[in-house]
C-alpha cells in the first residue's frame, strides 16, 4: 500500500507548489498574431528544377505582431502556434520594455508518450480504466512506474502490473493540471516588469519546411523569333501551422546557410504496448499495440520516398500533389525591389499562407522577346563520333531593348510552340530547361534538347596525307615540336525546310592547339567555335587538325 | 484548474512547508557547459547517513552521464562502490526478474466479468510465459482469455531511467551536505548573433545570445549555470566541433590582441548566467551576452577563382561584410562561436535575413570578415584566353575576367586569382595586383554601376 500512503502524496503536491514558486514567474499568453508577415527563401542546394513538396528544404522569415499586457513581476510569455519547424536560436522579440531574460523553446509537445513521461517523472496520480469483455468497467488510481522503451508498468494498491498485457482493455487516464506540456509549438520569454503594461511584441525567427520556386513559361511564335515568357512564382508551406491575412515576401539570390541541425518537435514515440514474452501452445500472434498518430504529411513513409513534383505551371498535375491543396492567386504581379545584395519581390496583396498548401504568384509577362535559334555542339578533336542531334540554343539578351531587362530568379522553363496551323493548330510542349540567377543585361540562353532533324558526325581521317590538307588557321603559327593529330571531318545534317545557324566549339587539351581548319574559327570563352548555316534540307561538311605539343 | 487556482487553494499548504525537510530547494545545482557537448555536473544535496554500509540513489542525474568520472564528497563517508543501473523497467524485464518467484495471476471470465485469483510461480520466460500453478503447469494466456498478472513489487535494478547508486560507508548516523559531480554530454551551448546592417550608414547593430540546447534525457531545475567559450577536450576522445563545417574562406583577417573584462578559465573565457535557470530537457534555452549598436561595418565583394578555371557562364561574386571586434571601433567583446545571422531592411522597413555564416571563437580586437551570400547582381566571368608553351618547363597563360555589375550603383570587388603555387610571375595585367600570399593575386577591381570592367592578366608558370 506504499502508493496511498497519505505522506507521500502530500508531498508530491508540496513538491509541484515548490517548482513552482521558485520560478517565480506567471504563465501568460501572448495574444493570436494581429500581423503577420513571411519571407520565403528557396532551399539554397537545390538546383533549378521544382521542390518536392513533401520534403521542402527552403527556410522562411516569420515576423509575427502579438498583443500583451503585463501586470508588474516576472512572466513567462508564451508565444503559441509558432511554425513547427522554427529555428530557436533565430527567434528575436523585440518591444518588451523590460528586454527579455531568457527564451525558451521546448521541442516536446503533448502526445501520448510525453504524457507517460510527465506522469512518471512527477509521479503523479493517473486513473486506470480497465473494462471486461462483459462491459463492466472499473476504475482504479495508480502511479506508472516506467514508460521506457515503449511499455507501460504501472502500481496500483493492487501491486505492479503492465498495461494492456492482461487481454482486458486497458487504458490510463492523467490529471489534467500536471502535464506542463504545450499542445502546439510554443516559445516562450521571461521577461520582468515593473508597472502594468500592454505591449506590442514582434516575435520574428526563421522556419524551416517552406521553399518556393521559379517557373517560367515560354511560347515560341509560329516563326521561331519571338517568344513570350510568363513566370509564376511557387511557394509552399509544409509546416503544420498556417499564416493567416499575412504579408508575403520571397527573396532570391544565394544565401548562406550554416545553421545544421535544430532539435525537431518531438512528437513522441508511440506507447506500445509491449509486454512478456508471448507465445503459446498454438499460435504466436503479434503483440497487440496502440497506433501511432502522426501528424499530418509527418508519416516516416515521406521522408523515405523523394517524389520530385513537377509543378511547372497550375496544371493537371497538381492533382498529384499530397497537399491540401494548391491555390493560384490573380495574376497581379508581384514586386521587385533590391535587399542589400539579394532580390525580394513582394506579394501585392495580403495573403494567407495556410498549412500544407502551395501558392502561386505571377512573376512576370514579357511579350514578343526577340530570341535567336542556334543549333550547338561541344566537339573533342582526334575523336571519331557517330550522328548525334544537335542541341538547341534560345538566346537573346535580359534587357529593356528585349522586352526583359529584369532580374531573373532561378527556375525551371517550359517552352511550347505551336504545331499546325488554322483551326487545328495546338500548343504543346516542345522542351523543359533550367535558368540560373539571371541579373539584368546578361546573355539568356534557353538550352533545349533538339530533335533529330540536325545531326552532327565527326570522322577521324588519315593522319599520313590529309589530301587536300585543311589551310592554316589565321595567327596560329605551328612550332617546333609539334605533333600533328588526325584530321578530323565534320558532317552536319539539316533536315528542316529552313536554313539552320550551328555552333561548334572545340575542346582542347591545355598542350593542343587547332591549327588548320576548312572554315575560320572565332573564339568563345577560350575555345576556338565554327559558326555556320547549314542550307535547308542539305548538309555541309569542313575539316580540321590539331597539334599537340610535348 | 490553472496554476494560480492550484496555488491559492494551497495557500494553506505553505505554513507547513517550513516544517517539513524541503524538497526542491535542498538540491543545489552548479552546471558549467563547455562548447562541444560536453557538461559538468556538481550536484550539492544532504544526505541522510546512516552510519555503516548503506546504498545512497541519486535519482535525476543526466541519462547521459558519463559513469567513469562521477565523484562523490562527503565529510567521513567512505565510497565502497559506484553503480550504473541502465536496466530499464519494461513488461518483458519485469516478469524476466520474477522468473523463480510468485506472482497472483487474475482470471477473469468474459462472460461475467468474475474474477478468479491463484497464485502462481513463473517457471520461465523464453517465447512465452510458463507458469506454475499448485501441481499444474500452465503457459500464460495460452487459451487467449484475459489474465491480469499482479507482481509485488518492482525489482531493486529496474528502473525507468538510469540511475547513480552509491554504496558508501559512514562513520556516524546524521545527515550531511554531500557534493556528486559528474561529466556529461547531450548539454550543449553556441552563440547565435543577430546583426541589422544599415546600408545607408554602413553601420551594424549586434546582437549575441547564448544558446544552451539539452537533449541529456533530464532537466536541470534551477541551476546556477556557466559557459566556458573553448574545447577543453584535447587528449584521445577528443574531437573538432564537427557540428559546423569549418569556413572555406579565410574569416578571421587579423586576430585581435585585446583582453576583455570577462572572467576567465585558464584560457577560455567564461559566461555565468545572471540567474538561476531550469534547463528542461529537449529545450532549447537563449540568454543575452551581447548588445552593442552603430558598429561600422564595410560591404564588399569577393570572387576567388581557382588555377586555370574558366567559367562557362557568369559566376556570383561572394557578398562579405567586414567588421572589427575590437572597443575602439568595433563590437568591444570577445565572440564565442556560433553563427553570425545578418538581417537588412526592406523598403517598407521590416528587417528581412539576408544570410548567415559561423564565426569561431574570436578574441577581443580582431577583424573579421563575413560572407553572407551570393550577390545577384555583381558577377565575374573567368576565362582561360590562351595556353602557350613556351619550353618545356614554361607555360604562359593568358586570363581574361569579365566583372559585370547590374546594381545601380558602384562596387568594389576584391578578385583573387588562386593556385598561383609561388613561383608564377605575373607577365603583365590592365591593373594593378596585390600577392596577399604567394599562392594569390589580388586585384581591387571597380565595375561602374550597370556596367562591367575587363581584366587581362598573362601568367608566366612552370606547368
Amino acid at each position: 500500500m506504499r502508493f496511498a500512503h497519505p505522506r507521500r502524496l502530500f508531498l508530491a503536491a508540496i513538491a509541484f507548489i515548490a517548482a513552482h514558486a521558485a520560478a517565480h514567474a506567471q504563465d501568460l499568453t501572448a495574444s493570436a498574431p494581429v500581423d503577420v508577415s513571411v519571407t520565403v527563401y528557396r532551399d539554397p542546394y537545390r538546383n533549378a528544377g521544382g521542390f518536392d513538396l513533401n520534403n521542402l528544404n527552403g527556410f522562411a522569415l516569420i515576423t509575427e505582431t502579438r498583443r500583451v499586457v503585463l501586470t508588474p513581476g516576472q512572466h513567462r510569455l508564451r508565444f503559441e502556434g509558432v511554425a513547427d519547424g522554427i529555428e530557436p536560436a533565430s527567434a528575436i522579440v523585440t518591444g518588451l520594455p523590460s528586454g527579455v531574460i531568457e527564451k525558451n523553446r521546448d521541442a516536446a509537445l503533448l502526445s501520448p508518450a510525453a504524457l507517460v513521461d510527465a506522469a512518471e517523472a512527477q509521479q503523479g496520480r493517473v486513473l486506470l480504466s480497465r473494462t471486461a469483455p462483459n462491459g463492466t468497467t472499473s476504475r482504479r488510481e495508480g502511479v506508472i512506474r516506467s514508460g521506457a522503451d515503449g511499455g507501460v508498468v504501472f502500481e496500483t494498491p493492487d501491486g505492479v502490473e503492465a498495461l494492456r498485457c492482461s487481454g482486458l482493455a486497458e487504458t490510463v487516464s492523467f490529471e489534467a493540471t500536471r502535464t506542463g506540456l504545450s499542445a502546439q509549438p510554443t516559445l516562450s520569454v521571461l521577461t520582468r516588469v515593473n508597472q502594468r503594461i500592454e505591449a506590442t511584441v514582434q516575435l520574428s525567427y526563421l522556419a524551416r519546411g517552406f521553399d518556393w520556386a521559379a517557373d517560367y513559361i515560354v511560347s515560341l511564335s509560329p516563326d521561331g523569333r519571338k517568344l513570350d515568357v510568363g513566370g509564376w512564382i511557387t511557394l509552399a508551406n509544409g509546416n503544420g501551422t498556417g499564416f493567416p491575412n499575412a504579408r508575403v515576401q520571397i527573396v532570391a539570390g544565394r544565401l548562406n546557410r550554416e545553421s545544421g541541425e535544430i532539435e525537431p518537435i518531438d512528437f513522441g514515440r508511440p506507447i506500445l504496448a509491449r509486454c512478456w514474452p508471448r507465445g503459446s501452445t498454438s499460435d504466436t500472434p503479434d503483440p497487440a499495440y496502440i497506433e501511432r498518430a502522426y501528424p499530418l504529411g509527418f508519416e516516416p513513409d515521406r521522408y523515405s520516398t523523394r517524389n520530385y513534383m513537377a509543378m511547372p505551371a497550375p496544371t493537371a498535375a497538381m492533382a498529384e500533389s499530397k497537399m491540401d491543396d494548391v491555390v493560384v492567386t490573380a495574376a497581379r504581379r508581384a514586386e521587385q525591389e533590391d535587399l542589400g545584395d539579394l532580390k525580394l519581390y513582394r506579394v501585392p496583396d495580403r495573403s494567407t499562407v495556410a498549412s500544407r498548401q502551395a501558392k502561386q504568384v505571377r512573376l512576370l509577362d514579357s511579350l514578343a522577346v526577340p530570341v535567336s535559334r542556334t543549333y550547338d555542339f561541344d566537339l573533342y578533336p582526334n575523336n571519331t563520333m557517330e550522328f548525334e542531334p544537335m542541341e538547341v540554343i534560345l538566346r537573346t539578351q535580359n534587357d529593356t531593348a528585349s522586352n526583359l531587362g529584369i532580374p531573373l530568379p532561378s527556375g525551371r522553363v517550359s517552352v511550347f510552340e505551336t504545331a499546325g496551323s488554322g483551326a487545328t493548330s495546338r500548343r504543346l510542349l516542345a522542351g523543359e530547361t533550367s535558368l540560373r540567377d539571371l541579373a539584368v543585361n546578361e546573355e539568356t540562353e534557353f538550352l533545349l534538347s533538339g530533335g533529330a532533324a540536325v545531326q552532327i558526325r565527326q570522322t577521324t581521317e588519315s593522319r599520313q596525307r590529309p589530301d587536300p590538307q585543311p589551310p592554316g588557321v589565321k595567327g596560329q603559327t605551328i612550332r617546333t615540336g609539334a605533333r600533328f593529330n588526325m584530321v578530323d571531318l565534320v558532317e552536319i545534317t539539316n533536315a528542316h525546310p529552313f536554313p539552320i545557324q550551328a555552333e561548334v566549339s572545340v575542346y582542347l587539351a591545355d598542350n593542343e592547339e587547332l591549327v588548320r581548319a576548312d572554315r575560320d574559327p572565332e573564339r568563345k570563352n577560350g575555345r576556338p567555335i565554327f559558326r555556320m548555316t547549314v542550307p535547308a534540307n542539305e548538309s555541309l561538311e569542313f575539316r580540321y587538325q590539331t597539334v599537340e605539343y610535348n | 484548474m490553472s496554476i494560480r487556482t492550484i496555488l491559492a487553494a494551497s495557500c494553506t499548504l505553505v505554513a507547513l512547508q517550513s516544517a517539513l525537510p524541503a524538497f526542491a530547494q535542498d538540491k543545489a545545482l552548479a552546471i558549467t557547459i563547455y562548447a562541444d557537448d560536453l557538461a559538468l555536473v556538481q550536484d550539492k544535496r544532504p544526505v541522510d547517513v546512516t552510519g555503516g554500509r548503506q546504498r545512497i540513489e541519486f535519482a535525476g542525474v543526466s541519462a547521459q552521464i558519463r559513469p567513469e568520472t562521477v565523484s562523490l564528497s562527503a565529510n567521513g563517508v567512505t565510497i565502497v562502490e559506484q553503480n550504473f543501473d541502465f536496466d530499464l523497467l519494461t513488461p518483458a524485464k519485469l516478469m524476466e526478474k520474477a522468473v523463480g518467484s510468485v506472482v497472483t495471476i487474475v482470471r477473469v471470465n468474459p462472460a461475467t466479468g468474475q474474477e478468479v485469483r491463484e497464485q502462481a510461480e513463473v517457471l520461465a520466460t523464453n517465447n512465452g510465459v510458463v507458469l506454475k500453478i499448485g501441481e499444474r503447469i500452465e503457459v500464460l494466456r495460452d487459451d487467449g482469455l484475459p489474465v491480469r498478472v499482479i507482481f509485488d513489487k518492482v525489482p531493486e535494478n529496474l528502473r525507468s531511467r538510469p540511475t547513480l547508486s552509491v554504496t558508501v560507508d559512514g562513520d556516524r548516523r546524521g545527515s550531511r551536505p554531500a557534493t556528486l559531480s559528474y561529466l556529461t554530454s547531450g548539454l550543449g551551448w553556441r552563440a547565435d548573433y543577430v546583426a541589422l546592417f544599415d546600408d545607408a550608414s554602413s553601420k551594424i547593430d549586434v546582437q549575441g545570445w547564448v544558446t544552451l540546447t539539452n537533449s541529456s534525457g533530464t532537466t536541470y531545475d534551477n541551476a546556477d549555470t556557466t559557459l566556458v567559450a573553448g574545447s577543453p577536450l584535447r587528449a584521445g576522445g577528443g574531437y573538432d566541433d564537427q557540428r559546423y563545417g569549418r569556413p572555406q574562406r579565410p574569416q578571421l583577417v587579423t586576430a585581435g590582441t585585446e583582453t576583455g573584462d570577462r572572467e576567465r578559465l585558464g584560457d577560455f573565457y567564461l559566461y555565468p548566467l545572471a540567474e538561476r535557470t531550469t534547463i528542461a530537457n529537449m529545450q532549447t534555452k537563449q540568454v543575452s551576452f551581447l548588445d552593442v549598436h552603430g558598429v561600422p561595418a564595410k560591404h564588399g565583394y569577393e570572387f576567388r577563382n581557382y588555377w586555370m578555371g574558366t567559367q562557362e557562364e557568369p559566376q556570383s561574386a561572394k557578398t562579405v561584410y567586414r567588421f572589427a571586434t575590437g572597443s575602439a571601433d568595433g563590437l568591444g567583446d570577445q565572440l564565442p562561436a556560433g553563427v553570425l545571422r545578418f538581417y537588412m531592411r526592406d523598403k517598407q522597413g521590416d528587417p528581412q535575413f539576408i544570410g548567415e555564416s559561423t564565426i569561431d571563437h574570436t578574441p577581443m580586437g580582431s577583424t573579421l570578415s563575413v560572407s553572407t551570400g551570393d550577390a545577384f547582381d555583381v558577377k565575374v566571368k573567368p576565362v582561360v584566353e590562351k595556353r602557350e608553351r613556351l619550353s618545356s618547363r614554361r607555360w604562359r597563360t593568358t586570363m581574361k575576367y569579365t566583372l559585370s555589375n547590374a546594381s545601380p550603383r558602384a562596387v568594389t570587388v576584391a578578385l583573387q586569382q588562386d593556385g598561383l603555387w609561388g613561383d608564377t610571375r605575373i607577365q603583365s595585367e590592365t591593373m594593378r595586383s596585390t600577392r596577399p600570399n604567394a599562392d594569390m593575386a589580388e586585384w581591387q577591381v571597380n565595375v561602374p554601376a550597370n556596367g562591367a570592367t575587363e581584366l587581362t592578366v598573362v601568367f608566366d608558370s612552370s606547368y
